[in-house]
Parts: C-alpha cells; sequence; structure tokens
C-alpha cells in the first residue's frame, strides 16, 4: 500500500510556479524526509495532500484516496501538523484535545496524549499564554489522536529546544515502530538525518534528490576532507594525481584535501605519510549539510551540481 | 454530521470573547431601557410599544449579528485557526454550516435573553400582556438577526483577510440598512427617477415590495403576522389589512424573502470559500 502518491503535482501562483509536476511516493511504514531551503515548494506540496491548496494540475492521493475529492476520509486517518497552524488562545491545552477526540469518535484520553508531548503541567492554562515551544508541542498532540494511520508534519520541530528535539525523535521513532507511516518536512538537516528511512530533497519546486541519506551520500561523490598536519611542507607532494582528490589547499603546515571516495581518504593519508612526517590528522565525512548544499546550489561549488542530483533520481 | 465539532469548538471559544459578552449586554441594556421607559409612562400599550421597539431592533440587531459574525471565517483563515479544524474530519462545508449555526446561537441567545427580561418587565408594568404574540415577535426578531448571521458569514466565507471582511461588513451594513430603507436616494427613488425618464409610472405596490425585499423592510412588514388590525391603522400600515393587498406584500411572502437572505449569502460565501486556497 502507498501512503502518499503524486503524480504530476503542479501548483502555480500566478507567475510563480512553487511546485512543478512532482512525481513522489512514500511506501507504507516508513520515515519519510521532506527536505528543502525556504521556498523550495515542501509546503505547498504538503498543503495540496491536505486540500488547504488546489493544485494546478496534476493529482495526489494519500492513504489511498484522492486528495481532492476524499478529504474526509483522509482526514480520519491522517495526522496532521500543518504550516502556520495557529490554535485558539482562548481554550485551555486539555480542551483542544478534548475537541479533536471527539472530532475524530477517537479513544485517546486527552491527558495521556498532553503527556506524551510533554505538557502534564499545562493542561489547564489557556493556549495565548504558550510559548512557541508548547504550542509545537500541543499541535504535535493533536497530530497524535486517534492513532493515525499517516503523520503528516510540517517543520514539526521549528520552536523546540534541543530537549523537545530529542523527545520529537523518540515519539516519530515509537509511532513508526507502531506501524505509523510519517512524512515529515524540515530545512533542519540533522533532524531528517537522525530517523528518516528516506529522503527527498525540493529545490525550486522541483524533487532534486530522492533516496536513503547512504545512497545519496554514495551517489553525491564526495567522499569526505581530510586535514593533515605535516612538520613539513614537501615540494612536491602531487596529490593531484591521485584517484578521487578533488581539491588540494596548502595553509603553512595544514594539508586540506577533499575526497571523492573513503578510499581517495586512505590513499592520501597513506601518500603523505611516505613523503612527509604526519603529526595530526583529522577526517570529516561528507555531513549531510554539504550534501543538502549541492543539491540545492547553496554549496561553495555552486552551479555543476544540479547534474549530479539528476543522476540520483534516474 | 461532522459541522457538530465546529458548533462545539466555536461555542467554546465564543463564550469568552469580551466583544460579543458586551454587544450582548448592549441589547439587553437596550431592551430593558425600553420596556422600563415606555411601561413607567402612563398606559402602556404591548403592540405599540413593541412596533417601536421594531425601530430598536432595526438599528441594533444588524450592527450586533454583523459584529458577531463577520470574523467567523475570514479571521480564522488569516491566522491559521481554520487549519486546525480542516485537519480534522472537517469539510469546508462543515466550517461555513458550523460557523453559521455557532454564530446565531450565540446572537440569538443573547436577544432572546433580552426579551426574556424585557416580557417580565412588560407583565409588570404593562395592564395587558398577549405572551403568544409577544413570543411571535421575539421569534421574528430572532429570525431577522439570523439573516443578518447569515449573511456576515457568507461574507466572512467569502474574504480571505479580516480587513475585507470588516469593509464588507461595513458595506452591507450601509447598503441595506441605510441606503435601501432610510436613506434620501434608495433604490425606489431610483426607479422613480428612471421610470419618469421613460415617461412611465411605478405603482405603489410594486415601491412597497423593493421597499420589502432588504431584510430590514421583510422583517418590518413581517410584523403584520403578529399585529392586530387596530395597530396596523395606528401605525400607518394600511397595505397591512388592505384585502386586495398583492401576495407579494403578505406576511408569508415576508418570511419568503427573509428565507432567501438566511440561504443564499452562505450559498455565495460557501462557493467562494470552497474553491480559494488557504493559507
Amino acid at each position: 500500500m502507498v501512503a502518499i502518491d503524486t503524480t504530476a503535482l503542479t501548483k502555480r501562483f500566478k507567475d510563480v510556479t512553487a511546485v512543478d509536476e512532482l512525481d513522489l511516493r512514500i511506501e507504507e511504514g516508513e520515515i519519510f524526509g521532506f527536505l528543502g531551503p525556504n521556498g523550495a515548494g515542501k509546503s505547498t506540496t504538503i498543503n495540496m495532500l491536505l486540500d488547504f491548496h488546489r493544485p494546478t494540475s496534476g493529482s495526489a492521493t494519500v492513504l489511498g484516496y484522492d486528495a481532492q475529492d476524499e478529504t474526509d476520509a483522509i482526514r480520519r486517518r491522517v495526522g496532521v501538523l500543518p504550516e502556520g497552524m495557529e490554535l485558539y488562545g482562548r481554550l485551555t491545552a486539555r480542551e483542544h484535545l478534548k475537541l479533536c477526540v471527539q472530532m475524530k469518535d477517537a479513544a485517546d484520553d486527552p491527558d495521556a496524549v498532553l503527556d506524551r508531548v510533554g505538557l502534564n503541567d499545562a493542561v489547564n492554562r489557556p493556549v495565548s499564554g504558550f510559548s512557541k515551544g508548547m504550542a509545537q508541542r500541543l499541535a504535535l498532540g493533536i497530530a497524535l489522536v486517534g492513532s493515525p494511520d499517516l503523520l503528516i508534519l510540517d517543520e514539526p520541530t521549528s520552536g523546540l529546544d534541543p530537549n523537545g528535539i530529542q523527545e520529537f525523535r523518540d515519539l516519530l521513532r515509537a509511532e513508526a515502530e507502531s506501524g505509523t507511516t510519517v512524512f515529515f518536512s524540515s530545512h533542519v538537516l540533522s533532524e531528517v538525518e537522525a530517523v528518516c528511512d528516506r529522503v527527498g530533497i525540493m529545490n525550486e519546486g522541483s524533487l532534486v534528490a530522492l533516496d536513503t541519506i547512504d545512497n545519496l551520500r554514495e551517489h553525491a561523490g564526495s567522499g569526505g576532507v581530510v586535514d593533515l598536519t605535516l612538520e613539513s611542507v614537501p615540494d612536491d607532494l602531487s596529490l593531484g594525481q591521485l584517484a578521487g582528490v578533488t581539491d588540494v589547499t596548502i595553509d603553512g603546515t595544514q594539508l586540506h584535501v577533499s575526497c571523492a571516495t573513503p578510499q581517495a581518504k586512505i590513499n592520501v593519508i597513506q601518500h603523505v605519510d611516505r613523503v612527509s612526517t604526519v603529526t595530526g590528522i583529522v577526517v570529516e565525512e561528507t555531513s549531510l549539510e554539504d550534501l543538502f548544499n549541492e543539491y540545492t546550489n547553496g554549496g561553495r561549488e555552486g552551479s555543476g551540481e544540479t547534474e549530479r542530483a539528476a543522476e540520483v533520481i534516474a | 454530521m461532522s459541522f457538530v465539532g465546529v458548533v462545539r469548538k466555536d461555542l467554546l471559544d465564543v463564550r469568552r470573547s469580551n466583544l460579543l459578552r458586551g454587544i450582548g449586554l448592549l441589547y439587553l441594556a437596550f431592551t430593558v431601557l425600553f420596556f422600563w421607559g415606555t411601561g413607567s409612562s402612563g398606559a402602556p400599550n404591548m403592540y405599540l410599544s413593541l412596533w417601536s421597539m421594531t425601530a430598536v431592533a432595526v438599528l441594533i440587531v444588524p450592527l450586533i449579528a454583523l459584529v458577531a459574525a463577520y470574523l467567523s471565517v475570514a479571521g480564522e483563515r488569516q491566522s491559521g485557526n481554520l487549519k486546525f479544524l480542516l485537519s480534522y474530519p472537517n469539510s469546508r462545508r462543515d466550517v461555513v454550516l458550523g460557523k453559521l449555526i455557532a454564530r446565531s446561537i450565540v446572537v440569538g441567545g443573547a436577544i432572546a435573553f433580552a426579551y426574556v427580561v424585557g416580557l417580565a418587565l412588560a407583565l409588570y408594568y404593562y395592564p395587558d400582556v398577549a405572551v403568544g404574540d409577544f413570543v411571535a415577535f421575539v421569534g421574528l426578531t430572532l429570525l431577522y438577526a439570523v439573516v443578518y448571521v447569515s449573511i456576515a458569514v457568507g461574507l466572512s466565507a467569502a474574504t480571505g483577510t479580516r480587513s475585507r471582511a470588516m469593509g464588507g461588513a461595513i458595506g452591507v451594513w450601509f447598503f441595506l440598512n441605510v441606503f435601501w430603507n432610510a436613506f434620501p436616494i434608495n433604490p425606489n427613488t431610483i426607479i422613480e427617477f428612471v421610470a419618469n425618464r421613460l415617461g412611465t409610472s411605478v405603482s405603489q405596490n410594486l415601491k412597497d415590495l423593493v421597499w420589502s425585499l432588504s431584510p430590514t423592510g421583510a422583517y418590518m412588514n413581517s410584523m403584520q403576522l403578529v399585529f392586530p388590525d387596530s395597530v396596523a391603522q395606528q401605525t400607518g400600515q394600511a397595505t397591512w389589512i388592505d384585502p386586495n393587498a398583492p401576495f407579494y406584500l403578505d406576511g408569508w411572502f415576508m418570511l419568503v424573502i427573509l428565507a432567501a437572505w438566511l440561504v443564499i449569502p452562505p450559498l455565495l460565501g460557501y462557493w467562494r470559500f470552497q474553491r480559494a486556497d488557504l493559507g
């Protein structure tokens, strides 16, 4: 069964194409991270899945139901944390959840849900007095009511403190273990790295990458960076001739070598060790952030990266 | 019937609104002053007092209803509250219908409460009170109030921002309450002017109908269903008792006009809202 399936989904606002012919398929049971910089089209996509926005063309199904024509069936089975949702300032946290339980005919105990999201000491306070993080916790609780088959969360960690983010990850894992499909968007890369089975990266309305994080790293081709401290730098290192070395910079006795593959890193260390005396080694893997920058043209290398991205999708 | 969830939420939320409490108290104050004032002077007649009361209702009820409902959908749409309701099994139709019902309950409840107090005062001061007719008067006034809630909810559903909804509400009030029935230049004078230019004339019946096509005109003329003939004479409403008056000036037809105002604005508002991109 497919949790989310979009076919050539497109949304244009006047002259801006927010989402351009998006084809996305999320299988049931996975945790999917939907990445992208601000304005990449993540929220617009989610808004179309939830029928807040009407697609210009194309179609989408959620849990097999048509996102435009069968919204009621979708809303019964999906837990949602939409972008820009505002709660009711005059109502308390418990009142919100009571309404949720009633509207979904769910069996949840409002207090138990509030306990899960760490709001047990604020159940009877009007939401107008909540901090941003507390409101976000409540919004998360609202998404969890009714044991949804699919969670669609738009920037769920915004406003949460590090502790809250850790709790949120645990919560997502627990939900996924009980069979819930999780689809969440973020521009905070560490979130996605830590919990997702697969990620999709959006840029300018199109999906530029769709894979597991490990595969993405491999495909992206940058193995990482080796920083070596030498006693003295010999005249002729000839590191550029090694396979997989993409860039070498020398700064005093510091050697900074960018490598395309893990093997290249080992080769660099062995080579330098033969011709000089190494006093310090730091090896960095490509962080997802570097990867993300590459895919979204935000990195130092800038252009030329979209071709690679296209390869990954193909 | 998932509009029930919307109604439940709205009643819970709105009853804590100071603005709505305030306008409810305002109407209560007017009603108390009115019955106290008319009741404690001379020999009061319930029907004449109620006829005067329609003028008070015409002045205040539309304002209360418009203020109570003009933000009902647009306000939540702009703030993002609406996404809470629409993330749950509530359709956009449920939102419009639920808001209409909830705000009607709030406005209707405030008005009904004011008249319960008014009835108590009338029973105390007035020598003769026909309770049945008093209740019928209150019923028509409640219908009038709900019509305005309906117009405001429809308007609110059709607009996307608070400022537009407010502009719309002021426009509606001016058009229907000032221009139509109480302005030197109104639909009737315009029709007359055009007819004069064309060299024909307009019958009084037609002018009466045009006047009654506004919610306020229909409400005031619907009072012929409540008041006895003697009151019609005293208040100068000849057509109420004219046996040759056309059907479209009868009391029941006024209810048809009010029903149209009740149903059409929310439908038009929903039609716009249903196709709109939210937030």
